[in-house]
């Protein structure tokens, strides 16, 4: 197999239409990974959801993204980061429902049922940081 | 300009709009003003919008889709959604979408036929 972890390509998040920009990198990296097209909508549909959040809390972020393996699976690792107000409490963050943007609040609970795992960094005025990954079984 | 690229096109007292498969949040947020525009100018008595080249429905465009269906409705017209792919539907549910009390159809076939009876019937 050719170098499956490569260095990670980034995508920075500055306006609303880099919200496409990040779907469609999603979309190819997603596609290449091998995965059937419901789990390529999951993950891009997470993507949109997570770089949407780096948008509306932080005004600008970035995304990257690699490709992992381990044991007998492939899979996708996406990492959204930003320098902006930090989440104060994650327990409310993560419940359905819950928004301080006027939004439906499904964001971080919704993509991380769309994803295998998800991890969230996140420090009151320093930023935050989520990283979710999705994984393939090699047959 | 990104409204460009969504039409909204009259057919018999129906509108409808087709989607296209990955609109940015200002093109999503156009289709709402143009849809209400059309409604007023054309008196439609309801519209269909066919999403079958969509293949990403995040929490953005579903909340502006059931939004206008809402505005719509207070405007005296019905809304079909019409086209879903499988995969998107999938997605959708396990996101935690609901699009409120929203028609949906198959097809915009479908949905044309679902608009047209609703009419018929009202006649009767």
């Amino acid at each position: 197999m050719k170098n499956v972890v490569a260095a990670q390509p980034q995508v920075r998040i500055d306006s609303e239409g880099d919200i496409v920009l990040v779907r469609r990198t999603v979309r190819e990296a997603a596609t290449r990974l091998g995965v059937g097209i419901t789990d390529v909508t999951r993950i891009v549909t997470a993507a949109s959801e997570l770089a949407r959040n780096v948008f509306h809390y932080a005004g600008t972020g970035v995304m990257r993204w690699r490709m992992l393996e381990a044991n007998n699976s492939i899979g996708i690792e996406l990492t959204f980061e930003d320098q902006g107000p930090g989440i104060p409490d994650l327990d409310q963050a993560m419940k359905e429902g819950f928004t301080t943007s006027g939004g439906l609040g499904l964001g971080l609970p919704g993509a991380k049922r769309l994803m295998d795992e998800m991890e969230i960094e996140s420090r009151v005025g320093e930023g935050t940081t989520v990283i979710v990954r999705k994984w393939r079984k090699r047959s | 300009m990104a409204d460009e690229r969504v039409s909204v096109i009259k057919v018999r007292d129906m509108l409808m709009v087709t989607m296209p498969a990955d609109p940015d949040d200002a093109t999503v947020t156009a289709l709402q003003e143009k849809v209400l525009d059309a409604m007023g100018r054309h008196q439609a008595k309801g519209l269909v919008l066919d999403i079958s080249a969509v293949d990403t429905l995040d929490s953005f465009f579903a909340r502006t889709v059931a939004e206008t269906t809402h505005m719509v409705a207070l405007m005296g017209g019905r809304t079909v959604i019409a086209g879903m792919q499988p995969s998107v539907a999938i997605t959708a549910t396990q996101l935690g979408l609901t699009l409120g009390r929203v028609l949906t159809a198959l097809d915009v076939d479908r949905a044309l036929g679902m608009l047209g009876n609703a009419r018929d019937g009202r006649s009767r």
